[in-house]
């Protein structure tokens, strides 16, 4: 009976698990951030991200349920962020779509997704290099 | 044999001496330097302008830029400020309109590549941007029926409108004419992009690997251009093909515009954006791409910002920055060599340090700076325009 349940549990949580997360985006311009139980992959358009221009974000957040993202970045080494609030918006399947991004100096920049899950926010980040 | 031999020889010579006029950049340099180009870049359009590259259009905003009968005094135009033998800036620390202005007249060259018009960013368009000065008191002092009616009393203006937006002047109501009008010198602004320069003839030979191309280009302006790319940082801010990243920087000085009265560059700028009529989220816009003007962000840094200017054309716009304090190019290097970090406002920005330039190495910039501007007669002629029928 316990093998029969265990059965079942896999059958149930396999999927959740084998899943890859963000497997819509884009292959060749996806990249990933785990943390606080939570996978959260992203794909700029247009990728690379270049200097001077607005991109865009396609995200998506795997592992426990979200409830808003907030997205920004900023130049750690200079002490500033971006001259533009990024607009954030839930496409449902834990996915989303980030705009109004602009890097206006090329040099190491850092994203960051604020991530309001089980009432707490994570905060996930990652720096990218900009040219 | 002999004269093989003493032309060979000769070859050999003029070689080394090419050889030796070309430093050894670096890849990483020859990589910076090649992000200043190509020149001239795709062709662009005013955005949110349907008329923006028409012929029609073009020709009746050419004819509106010079006419100083958009002025109810007919004593200002565009034209006025924006002088094509200046690089369509005027020369001033401070530009004169009916009054004086607190700012001086950006140069028109390339602006149909900027993401923000003015010192201050405070219009998304070139179309948009046209409306601001016709109807300050203090530059054009017009308004919307006088601009109406100056284009339905010229026969040759009437019938250039016409053309170009298929109705009579009186037709529409004088905002609607008004901003036919700016859109159409937004379509002419909008041709204006400068030729090539020296700079660019050095940057492609170098991209390409031709060496001896690219020993034309004077050391000095090479080595101030090694300056530029690397220990001055200056491509940081002034990066791509028009040598700026079109935002808005602090860059410590006085912004004091009149004793006690201060110049809150793009705070205000982008005040004005928001509250504008005629940006390109208004109903006015022909569509267009209004992304950036929907996410910009005041902020408390943007007090006491301007416009990272384009460096192209810049040897012919003095005086330098949003005031004129600075009447040279050597000026300029001086100012950023003995930057005080003090001055800066800028809410614990990092990016600005004295660079501390020798004599020479302000020459060498100055040099560089020098190339960024076509060689010859005026860059721009007015094209001819045969009378409207």
């Amino acid at each position: 009976m316990k093998a029969l349940w265990v059965v079942c549990m896999t059958l149930v949580v396999a999927p959740a698990i084998a899943a890859p997360c963000g497997e819509h985006l884009d292959a060749k311009a996806r990249r990933q951030i785990d943390g606080d139980g939570l996978s959260l992959n992203y794909a700029p358009r247009p990728s690379p991200i270049p200097a001077d221009r607005n991109f865009e974000l396609a995200i998506a957040v795997c592992g426990a349920p979200v409830t808003a993202l907030r997205v920004d970045a900023d130049m750690p080494a200079h002490r500033h962020g971006m001259n533009y609030r990024a607009t954030v918006q839930a496409t449902g399947d834990g996915r989303y779509a980030a705009q109004g991004l602009l890097f206006h100096m090329p040099g190491r920049w850092r994203l960051i997704f604020d991530v309001d899950t089980g009432g707490k926010t994570v905060r996930l980040t990652q720096e990218v290099e900009v040219r | 044999m002999r004269r093989r031999l003493a032309l060979l020889a000769l070859g050999l010579f003029a070689a080394a001496q090419a050889a030796a006029a070309l430093l050894d950049f670096t890849p990483e340099e020859k990589r910076a330097i090649a992000r200043h180009g190509p020149w001239p870049p795709p062709r662009a359009q005013d955005p949110g302008n349907a008329q923006s590259g028409w012929p029609a259009a073009v020709a009746l905003g050419q004819r509106l830029f010079f006419d100083a009968r958009l002025s109810p005094e007919g004593r200002v135009a565009c034209a006025s400020c924006h002088l094509p033998a200046l690089a369509f800036a005027d020369g001033r620390a401070r530009s004169m309109g009916l009054a004086e202005l607190d700012r001086n007249a950006p140069s028109l060259w390339n602006a149909v590549h900027e993401r923000w018009q003015a010192w201050d960013g405070a219009a998304d368009s070139l179309w948009s941007q046209s409306i601001r000065p016709l109807l300050d008191v203090r530059e054009m002092g017009s308004n919307a029926a006088h601009v109406q009616a100056t284009i339905a009393g010229d026969r040759d203006l009437a019938c250039r409108y016409e053309k170009a937006f298929a109705r009579r002047p009186m037709a529409a109501d004088a905002e609607t004419t008004m901003v036919d009008a700016a859109k159409a010198i937004g379509a002419f602004v909008a041709t204006l992009v400068s030729p090539r320069t020296l700079f660019d003839e050095f940057r492609d030979a170098l991209a390409r690997g031709d060496r001896r191309a690219a020993a034309r280009y004077p050391l000095a302006a090479q080595r101030g251009l090694r300056l530029f790319v690397g220990r001055g940082n200056c491509a940081l801010c002034h990066i791509g093909p028009r040598f700026s990243n079109g935002e808005f920087a602090d860059t410590g000085l006085p912004f004091f515009s009149r004793p006690g009265q201060v110049d809150s560059g793009r705070h205000g700028g982008i005040e004005a954006l928001r509250a504008s009529p005629y940006n390109l989220l208004s109903r006015w816009a022909d569509g267009g791409d209004a992304t950036t003007s929907r996410h910009v962000m005041p902020q408390h840094r943007n007090f006491g910002e301007f416009k990272v200017p384009s460096l192209r054309h810049v040897a012919q716009t003095a005086p330098y920055m949003h005031d004129g304090q600075l009447a040279t190019l050597d000026d300029v290097a001086r100012h950023y060599s003995d930057l005080n970090p003090e001055r800066l406002h800028a809410d614990g920005e990092q990016i600005l340090r004295p660079l501390g330039l020798a004599d020479g190495e302000r020459a060498d910039l100055v040099a560089f700076l020098q190339t960024l501007s076509p060689r010859g007669g005026p860059a721009w002629r007015a094209p001819a325009q045969r009378p409207c029928r």
